[in-house]
């Protein structure tokens, strides 16, 4: 039963844990954040403005004052190769992924992540 | 003018370029432990034939990831980028100065080299896929307002009447002399449903030109993966789910391809409760409902699985299917119906897992 609640927590946990988001301004890194610790990011740059929230291991665009809005509407992302962009601001937010588990030996696992995603 | 707009795709966008969306994939190796100590696993990568070069790009209304292993790969991804640039400059009806912005103000042209080809093959695939692949819904696709963003529901009458116009077939071209013209004058053209995947075909021969033999693009969400992975394992291109934006509707196993997916989910808008999403049926003027609620081409001729990807959206599951047994030489497709069934094309069904029911369209 133990066992069993453990594995489950591992699964839950599966893709989040000690990952990190990279926040990039026209290429440029403009920080690296845990997405094992929830907080607030503000991401200010001239007339630009994104406010990226980290909860519960799972990033997203809380706030943007670009004209067409998309990158809220991207949803929540935790695992490796998945991005919000805000091409308005040419703000990318990607979720890299621990080197413990990039090194696991898993990669050619059903379950690895992918190396990119097709959309 | 009280509706609201919401768009699923690139966000500037509204491109040009269909297919593209806000959300791209990257590069595997670009992980934390490249940003920051070595560990001790690393080794293969500091070999040469497993040196990594990869660069972000905005162009196209989308973003991109450019990435090539080996020795030259710094080089090879620069000339990708200055490739997608100057392709951008040429093909962009968003741009005034652009070859289509100028052909579709004075009707005719002599085409470059680039341009003509797609045109080339744009009108060889209207005539294969019976119409459902047609430059020329351009003057329907600005009534809907997708080129500015201004989104809009345009009357029937409207589109029957700007529907005449929409016919590939009365652009006359000489594929000698490239030299081209519009049989009516109200016509206008659009090479953004192929324009994505010429440009990932392009960046595989420049990278091979370099002796890349391992790389990987992702142009706003339109892969091509060029050999396989360093280690010698296929790439794994995930297929974004239709529905949510959180999960992959499956992953397949690939090497020298390109992968691309089409869906009314990448760009829409809502007004009056109805959702009106980007990919048009040249017949009848309207967002193609057909069944189908996302199609994934792959083929090793990038142009050819852009320009399909949304064919077989508006040709909906038994006309795609009965497509793909007359082409199954030229690619395999999966096709994700509304009723949450997904269909593989026989050539898939070893390289592509999914969690969902599949079914196998046999030839």
């Amino acid at each position: 039963m133990i066992a069993l609640a453990m594995l489950l927590v591992m699964q839950l946990t599966r893709g989040e844990e000690g990952n990190q988001i990279q926040v990039t301004l026209d290429g440029k890194i403009y920080g690296t954040y845990s997405l094992s610790k929830d907080q607030t990011i503000e991401v200010k740059d001239g007339d630009f403005y994104n406010r990226i929230r980290i909860e519960d291991g799972k990033a997203y665009m809380e706030e943007a004052n670009c004209p067409d809005g998309y990158c809220e509407e991207q949803g929540k992302i935790s695992g490796h190769t998945q991005t919000i962009v805000c091409l308005p601001h040419k703000l990318v937010v990607e979720v890299l992924e621990n080197e413990s588990k990039q090194n696991s030996g898993v990669s050619d696992s059903e379950d690895a992540a992918p190396d990119t995603i097709a959309k | 003018m009280k509706f609201r707009n919401m768009i699923i795709a690139v966000c500037l966008c509204v491109s040009v370029f269909a297919g593209g969306c806000g959300q791209s994939g990257q590069d595997t190796t670009k992980s934390i432990k490249s940003e920051s100590t070595a560990s001790s696993k690393e080794s293969t990568e500091q070999t040469s034939t497993d040196t990594e070069a990869s660069k972000d790009i905005f162009a196209m209304d989308t973003y991109m990831t450019v990435t090539a292993y080996g020795e030259k790969a710094q080089e090879a991804v620069d000339a990708a980028e200055a490739e997608i640039k100057r392709l951008d400059a040429l093909l962009s009806t968003g741009n005034a100065d652009s070859e289509i912005a100028k052909l579709n103000e004075q009707k005719s042209a002599t085409l470059s080299e680039d341009g003509g080809y797609l045109v080339k093959r744009a009108l060889e695939l209207n005539k294969e896929t019976d119409g459902a692949f047609d430059i020329a819904i351009y003057p329907v696709m600005e009534a809907w307002g997708f080129p500015t963003q201004n989104f809009r529901v345009p009357s029937a009458d409207e589109l029957t009447g700007l529907l005449k116009h929409v016919d590939a077939a009365k652009i006359s071209y000489d594929k000698d002399t490239r030299e081209l013209s519009f049989e009516d004058d109200q016509m206008k053209i659009d090479l953004g449903g192929i324009a994505k995947g010429y440009t990932s075909s392009r960046i595989m021969d420049i990278f091979k030109e370099s002796g890349i033999t391992s790389g990987l693009v992702n142009l706003g969400g339109n892969v091509q993966a060029l050999g396989t992975k360093t280690d010698g394992s296929d790439w794994r291109v995930a297929v974004q789910s239709p529905d949510d934006t959180e999960d992959y509707l499956g992953v397949l196993s690939i090497r020298d391809k390109a992968v691309i997916t089409s869906g009314g989910y990448e760009r829409y808008f809502e007004q009056d409760g109805m959702t009106y999403h980007h990919i048009i049926d040249p017949k009848t003027g309207y967002p193609a409902e057909n069944g189908l609620v996302s199609v994934t081409i792959v083929s090793s001729d990038g142009t050819l699985a852009d320009g399909l990807s949304t064919s077989l959206f508006i040709m909906g599951e038994e006309k795609a299917a009965e497509f793909w047994k007359a082409h199954s030489d030229e690619f395999e497709a999966i096709l994700a119906t509304d009723d949450g069934t997904i269909y593989v094309t026989e050539g898939l069904k070893d390289s592509f897992t999914t969690d969902l029911g599949m079914k196998v369209i046999m030839k």
